[in-house]
């Protein structure tokens, strides 16, 4: 069965018929989204390559269409296709930390997101961040030029964030006059470069954004390709939410009560797999079962819900779990762990502090990490590994990370979203690195003695003038910081008892 | 076994998902309620990530007292409707010193009444998190926007400190001082919110639909005359005219177009046809460049 229909017509009868079209005309539902990320440089044709498939596939409006149009002159009778992508010089002056540009654009079957990254070698975390949004990535690379060394970078880093689709675009075949041999020596470069990665597809297509060969359209210069255009090999990639993979898991986000009817709904979104009203669901946490007694949405309920469904599940019996659990299918359950191994992308400009205090946010709980132990950093252009115990913004860092109390995750190979991470600074709240986790236990990390400073510690002496109010709340949060920053200064290994991170 | 989903289905899943995150990761959080298109979608999905519960959070409008009177007495009936907590904040004190649209530069004004009351509001009832109608479809400064932008004291945003987002991880966690703005509709397109309106049967305010109403043309724009508040100017009478708004603010600053589609199907169809983007109708945001980044900095939305 299917989980929800698509509503494409309007049931409202209009009193007057429609002189600009009908809405199914303008406003048709569409089938499908995907979320393309693109790489390259400038120097490469990005910004050419993605304005000429807009313009050609697309429902640009028409003062966007006059704003390319005005670039006509400079571009030998083309318009400047590259405006579209960066022609605002204000916006690309803002000095937005981690630069990621999205736009919507809709071909005649789905909406195309396309998320825009610098493609410089310093910005190695614009990409990484970028990419874990995207559902494919357009490297693009100068004909001329064949694979590079930041090609390689590129496919690594689109890996390691879980991209399983990758376009090649071979762009500016017209400046080596359409040659098969070239093509056919790069195509094969990359299949000897893909093979080391996770990739479930990667393809390479020849192309000419300029003159929008084999861009929307088959190109008449290469007969000799009998492959899709770009658009087209866009339009046969499966949709967002259409591939329900791995075991059951929905990491829940609140409880919602009905105090009319007897109702306690997990509300989550579906993260991996498939669930059905019947199905018994683990707590990897406490170990308890349950069964779903009712998948309800404010519109109805359902029989069965997959990944990507945002729903209320009523079990037969209760659990008692709340924010941070991951109901889970119990034949493949999750690891209820205390320590990770893992991969991180150190977003921050701020390196790796031994004394700095860090939560780990999973998919929905927040857990204090006693412990960070940086094993190796990742060499992009070698993707050889070498031994370090320090990181700054840009490394990839393999790590062991200690947590204060176990929680629910998995391998990142195995389920993406509970087995991703953010690496959390205590004190500013501040994101520092993006995590996948590679190996999960539950054993306790050996570590030094590490000396617990509770709330009820603080709450007797220091903190017994503070007042119950959210300014309260956050002089509290400043002297436990405060304190543990002096204890760690003077060489005690220290963790504050985080304070609870929400209230249902 | 493949489930289908529209585009729509993914949208309005992500965005319930960005609800419930930000109600349990923020303390006190409130939503921004403009009662435009955008704020009615945002409204419904709320309701859709907290049923068959309450709103856990109230609603904030900014009232500058020169928003069309069909705007309150929608916002109004859905106030009691659904239900909900409704705060309302004005910049008196500018009033009674005569602040209007009139007077003053649009810029000038936006920010004395609409985000002077906005910081008030929040700073007044302790809200650590607001959630906005934005998109990052609306604009070239919006498409770098995150799903949760932060603010340093006194509401000011600065690039620098956004925090980059992966995956559907969302970090709420505030440092000192901070607050945060929640945009749940950020992967949303003008197209969708219309199509969503639609599909969801979803009342809007009168004004998106065509009627005789009295109006002013001025500057090759059509101004509605919604009280004898508008100063005419020499000549000028109003002129009935059967017109439609395709984004609603402060009449005085939101030009009408002139159409004759009185139903919803109607009126969609021309706005989605008509092919330019939509804030062109909005006075605001042609008044300097780079109009709304700057708002933005000084606490705007």
């Amino acid at each position: 069965m299917t989980a929800q229909p698509a509503l494409k017509d309007s049931n409202v009868t209009p009193l007057v018929q429609p002189a600009a079209g009908a809405v199914a005309d303008v406003a048709p539902e569409l089938s499908g989204m995907l979320r393309v990320l693109t790489c390259g440089s400038v120097d490469d044709g990005k910004s050419t390559l993605i304005g000429r498939l807009l313009w050609d596939a697309t429902d640009l409006f028409d003062d966007q269409r006059a704003t390319l149009e005005r670039g006509r002159k400079v571009d030998g009778g083309n318009p400047d296709f590259s405006l579209l992508m960066d022609g605002l010089v204000a916006e690309r002056e803002q000095g937005i930390t981690i630069d990621i540009a999205w736009r919507y654009f809709d071909t005649k079957t789905r909406r195309l997101v396309v998320i825009d990254s610098p493609g410089h070698e310093q910005y190695t975390r614009n990409m990484a961040s970028g990419a874990s949004h995207a559902d494919v990535a357009i490297m693009l690379i100068d004909a001329r030029h064949g694979i590079k060394t930041q090609t390689r970078r590129h496919a690594a880093i689109l890996d390691l964030v879980g991209l399983k689709r990758v376009i090649l675009a071979v762009n500016k075949m017209d400046l080596v006059d359409w040659s098969e041999a070239k093509f056919r020596q790069i195509e094969h470069d990359f299949r000897t470069l893909m093979w080391r990665f996770g990739f479930r597809e990667a393809v390479a297509i020849p192309v000419a954004a300029v003159s929008g060969d084999n861009v929307a359209e088959r190109s008449k210069h290469m007969p000799w390709y009998k492959g899709p255009s770009l658009l087209e090999h866009l339009e046969e990639i499966p949709s967002r939410g259409t591939e329900p993979v791995g075991a059951f898991r929905m990491p829940v986000q609140t409880v919602l009560r009905d105090t009319r009817a007897d109702f306690r709904g997990l509300a989550g979104t579906i993260s991996s797999g498939t669930i059905r009203v019947g199905d018994t669901v683990l707590d990897p946490v406490s170990r308890r079962t349950a069964k779903v007694q009712r998948i309800a949405t404010m519109d109805r309920d359902y029989q069965e819900a997959v990944q990507g469904q945002a729903v209320a599940i009523q079990l037969d019996i209760d659990l008692d779990v709340s924010r941070g659990s991951v109901l889970a299918a119990p034949e493949a359950a999750p690891v209820v762990a205390r320590t990770l191994e893992a991969r991180f992308v150190w977003l921050s400009e701020t390196p790796f502090d031994k004394k700095g205090s860090y939560l780990v946010r999973t998919a929905t709980d927040l857990v204090p990490v006693t412990n960070i132990e940086i094993k190796s950093l990742l060499d992009l252009e070698s993707l050889a590994v070498h031994p370090a115990t320090a990181c700054k913004v840009n490394d990839i860092a393999i790590a062991n990370v200690a947590l204060g109390r176990a929680t629910a995750i998995d391998r990142f190979v195995e389920a993406q979203e509970t087995g991703s991470f953010m690496l959390v600074d205590a004190i500013t709240g501040a994101t520092i690195a993006g995590g996948t986790v590679t190996a999960a236990s539950p054993d306790i990390q050996q570590q030094d003695n590490v000396f617990l400073l509770t709330r009820a510690m603080l709450t007797r002496g220091l903190c017994s003038d503070i007042p119950n109010t959210p300014e309260g709340e956050a002089e509290f949060r400043r002297r436990s910081n405060e304190v543990a920053l002096l204890l760690r200064s003077a060489g005690v290994a220290v963790e504050v008892e985080s304070l609870p991170d929400y209230v249902i | 076994m493949t489930a289908q989903f529209t585009h729509l289905d993914l949208l309005e899943s992500e965005s319930i998902h960005i609800f419930r995150e930000a109600a349990a990761q923020f303390r006190k959080p409130v939503l921004l309620y403009s009662i435009g298109k955008d704020s009615t979608v945002l409204l419904h999905l709320a309701r859709k990530a907290f049923w068959p519960g309450k709103l856990p959070f109230p609603v904030l409008h900014v009232n500058t007292t020169w928003k069309f009177k069909e705007m309150i007495a929608f916002r109004d009936h859905w106030v009691k409707e659904f239900d909900l907590d409704l705060i309302e904040m004005t910049n008196h004190d500018a009033i009674a010193k005569g602040m209007n649209p009139y007077d003053y530069a649009p810029s000038v004004y936006t920010d004395i009444m609409k985000t002077v009351p906005l910081k008030a509001g929040l700073d007044q009832y302790g809200f650590d998190g607001a959630f906005g109608g934005a998109r990052r479809d609306e604009e070239a400064s919006r498409a770098k926007e995150r799903v949760f932008s932060f603010r340093a004291e006194g509401h000011r945003w600065d690039p620098r400190r956004q925090r980059p987002e992966m995956w559907r991880l969302l970090n709420g966690r505030l440092g000192a001082g901070e607050t945060a703005r929640i945009f749940p509709l950020s992967n949303w397109t003008e197209r969708d919110i219309w199509r969503y309106i639609l599909r969801e049967k979803l009342d809007v305010v009168p004004l998106y639909l065509a009627k005789e109403r009295p109006t002013i043309e001025r500057d090759g724009q059509i101004l509605m005359y919604d009280d004898n508040r508008f100063p005419l100017k020499p000549g000028e009478v109003p002129v009935m005219r059967s017109i439609r708004f395709r984004t609603l603010g402060c009449w005085p600053l939101t030009a009408a177009v002139e159409s004759t589609a009185t139903t919803l199907e109607d009126a969609v169809a021309e706005t989605l046809g008509a092919r330019t983007s939509e804030r062109s109708g909005r006075l605001i945001d042609h008044d300097q460049v780079g109009a709304m980044e700057k708002k933005k900095q000084e606490g705007y939305f």
